[in-house]
């Protein structure tokens, strides 16, 4: 045990974590080869990269122990906005811009709404989610979009390789890395952090909380299109239902990776989603039917949350390896309603 | 801390002068006011709205809909949120048309013993493990709708004969009243009086101001949110029940569009009676609005999307009342 005690905190779960992908890659790759091919692996690394976006910008509402459910609104809303942009022949960036400009302003409804104006978050965010999937019908009345998408080189974000590895994987590291340096290394990090876990200390300790909350939103808001980008940019056209499937794999990475790593992080939401995805993209390969795709996913996740809650944790309280006494380990259980 | 709807107080003062109860009168019932103006604008540019067959279909849907959000709308007056009660109708829906084939008895019995019991297992976890009531009620949801999908292998499951419950459905009194309308009626007037006049009541909108003090003096708050989650899980599992004979068949999707309109009906439903917390009356009086909107939205022509944009505006529309409210009465000072 001495030994043990040298190990920076959190080493422990770190390692638990790393066994647990190793031990799934070994049982997928058992019960289908096919798992560990290159195509099958650069298909995890593009997933991972629509997946991981999503939940990075979740990630930073549930910092300021927030919820966002308008992911999937916001997705279907901005996707086919820029399908209409790169549809109408104005170039690639331009459809980007206007795509993240739409979700900077969707989010900043959202944050305004619930940090200034006093709105209950999630079904404020219910509510602007309802209306940004009505609006998605507004271009086409619900046809796919895909004139000149293969023109607009928007494909290429999706086959671009770049030291044998899809751009997309590239993007999603770095976004991790700035968002790491951001939220765990200067003091803006810290005041998200303060603004989740007591609003009235981070205020009096002059951090502008309600800002802080907005920003959340906006962040959000943004990420969730650059998500719904690289998958308009695999299919090849934009339809009113792309976003659908980015809600459920957010929240099970955010809360799975909180649970095994003792608390949202960048870093707990990457292990997160690394493990959503391998899971999913696991089971299609497996052909498990498309139906149960989402039940796994919500069984895991509530397992996740149950197994390390901190009841169960008390429960089994001799067990050294889950029951930390770092800071943070209150924020998966801790956002009760 | 998350909110699920904006609080407030407000005090039964009966020695205030007439003008002034007048005006709490007009403040409470704005809602029905505006339903009875809104149906009178609507029928007067498409007379059909009132035609007896329509008014049936409309109560009809009014009386599922109700069924489906009447346990919703306790658990979220009592501060917690339930994701799930779409995709547990879903689920009744789906165990119902699959069994219909042996006798609707068990059929219903087992839908909603199923209801009932994930309802339970929802309100156990959020209790007893203290867990997010969003993040269990969306993980249980997603697990429902996949058992739901997986019961038709992803397709609808058709119903050869609709049994009693078609009875229920499709028999009119004076042709306008499905005999459905008037146990959902019932119902909903013992649980307003549940509300209102028992001590059940009070925990429940006390339990969203302040959860530890109720726990305090006594009341077993933990069973009672047991309690408010299997009640949620068995109204819609009714609900699919219902639906099952309304469509002749299951169909595993039908959960989805339900949570933004059952959301809307309680919320809109917290805009009238008791400012800013979700009641009963309110939520059966918004049922009715969300009803007639939508059947002249129908009727005038208005593609699907627009509704749904219709609907998020109202939505959004009701929690800014409810902002403005609980501000005006300045309760709502926590977290900043």
């Amino acid at each position: 045990m001495t030994v043990l005690k040298q190990l920076p905190k959190g080493a422990g779960r770190g390692v638990a974590f790393v066994v647990l992908v190793l031990a799934l890659a070994l049982a997928f790759a058992l019960a289908e080869p096919r798992f560990l091919t290159h195509a099958s692996l650069s298909g995890i690394a593009r997933h991972m990269a629509a997946n991981g976006l999503a939940a990075l910008g979740l990630t930073f509402v549930v910092i300021v122990r927030k919820f966002d459910l308008s992911i999937a609104g916001v997705a279907a809303f901005t996707g086919m906005s820029m399908g209409a942009v790169i549809a109408a022949g104005y170039p690639l960036w331009l459809a980007i811009v206007v795509g993240i400009m739409l979700g900077a302003a969707i989010g900043g409804l959202s944050g305004f709404a619930i940090s200034k104006a006093g709105f209950p978050d999630i079904v404020t965010t219910i509510a602007i989610g309802s209306v940004c999937a009505g609006m998605a019908f507004l271009y086409t009345g619900g046809r796919s979009i895909f004139q000149n998408f293969f023109q607009s080189g928007i494909t290429d974000l999706n086959d671009a390789r770049f030291l044998g590895i899809s751009v997309s994987l590239w993007f999603l590291l770095l976004t991790y890395g700035i968002a790491w340096l951001v939220m765990h290394r200067t003091r803006t990090g810290l005041a998200f952090y303060a603004t989740g876990e007591n609003p009235t200390a981070a205020h009096f300790s002059g951090i502008a909380t309600r800002k802080f909350i907005g920003s959340a939103y906006v962040i959000c808001a943004i990420f969730t299109v650059l998500a719904v980008l690289l998958i308009l940019a695999e299919s090849g056209n934009a339809e009113t239902n792309k976003g659908a499937n980015l809600m459920m794999p957010a929240y099970a990475g955010v809360f799975l990776g909180a649970a095994i790593m003792g608390g949202t992080s960048v870093i707990s939401t990457f292990a997160g989603i690394l493990l959503i995805t391998m899971l999913l993209d696991g089971f299609s390969l497996m052909g498990v039917p498309y139906y149960y795709s989402d039940g796994v996913v919500s069984l895991i996740l509530l397992l996740g949350v149950i197994a390390f809650s901190d009841t169960i944790r008390t429960w089994a309280g001799g067990f050294k390896l889950f029951t930390s006494k770092t800071k943070r380990t209150g924020s998966v259980s801790g956002g009760q309603a | 801390m998350t909110m699920i709807y904006s609080t407030n107080s407000f005090h039964k003062d009966r020695s205030r002068p007439l003008a002034a109860r007048v005006a709490k009168v007009t403040i409470d019932l704005w809602l029905a006011a505006t339903l009875v103006i809104l149906t009178l604008a609507i029928s007067s540019m498409r007379p059909q709205l009132l035609d007896v067959s329509n008014i049936a279909a409309l109560l009809k849907t009014f009386s599922i809909m109700v069924t489906m959000v009447l346990g919703l709308t306790w658990v979220i007056a009592a501060g917690k949120i339930d994701v799930s009660f779409m995709q547990i109708a879903a689920l009744s829906n789906m165990i119902c048309a699959s069994l219909a084939g042996y006798g609707w008895g068990w059929a219903i019995l087992a839908s909603l013993g199923v209801g009932l019991v994930v309802g339970l297992v929802n309100g156990w976890l959020v209790a007893f493990l203290r867990l997010p009531s969003l993040i269990v009620t969306i993980s249980v949801a997603g697990i429902c709708a996949s058992a739901a999908a997986a019961l038709g292998k992803g397709t609808v499951i058709r119903i050869a004969d609709v049994g009693p419950v078609g009875w229920l459905l499709n028999t009119t009194l004076w042709g306008a009243v499905p005999v459905v309308a008037i146990p959902v009626l019932a119902v909903g007037a013992l649980a307003w009086y549940m509300q209102e006049r028992l001590a059940i009541g009070r925990y429940i909108y006390a339990m969203a101001q302040n959860e530890a003090a109720v726990r305090g003096v006594g009341v077993p708050v933990g069973r009672l949110t047991m309690l408010l989650f299997g009640l949620s899980g068995l109204s819609s599992a009714i609900a699919g029940v219902l639906l099952a004979a309304n469509l002749s068949s299951g169909q595993p999707m039908i959960g989805g569009p339900y949570l933004i309109n059952g959301l809307t009906v309680v919320l809109l439903g917290a805009m009238m009676v008791r400012i800013g917390k979700p009641n009963i009356l309110g939520t059966m009086t918004a049922t009715l609005f969300l009803g007639v909107l939508f059947s002249g939205a129908a009727l005038l022509g208005l593609p699907d999307y627009q509704r749904q944009i219709i609907q998020g505006v109202l939505l959004a529309l009701g929690l800014g009342v409810a902002a403005v409210a609980s501000r005006h009465h300045g309760a709502n000072k926590r977290g900043h």
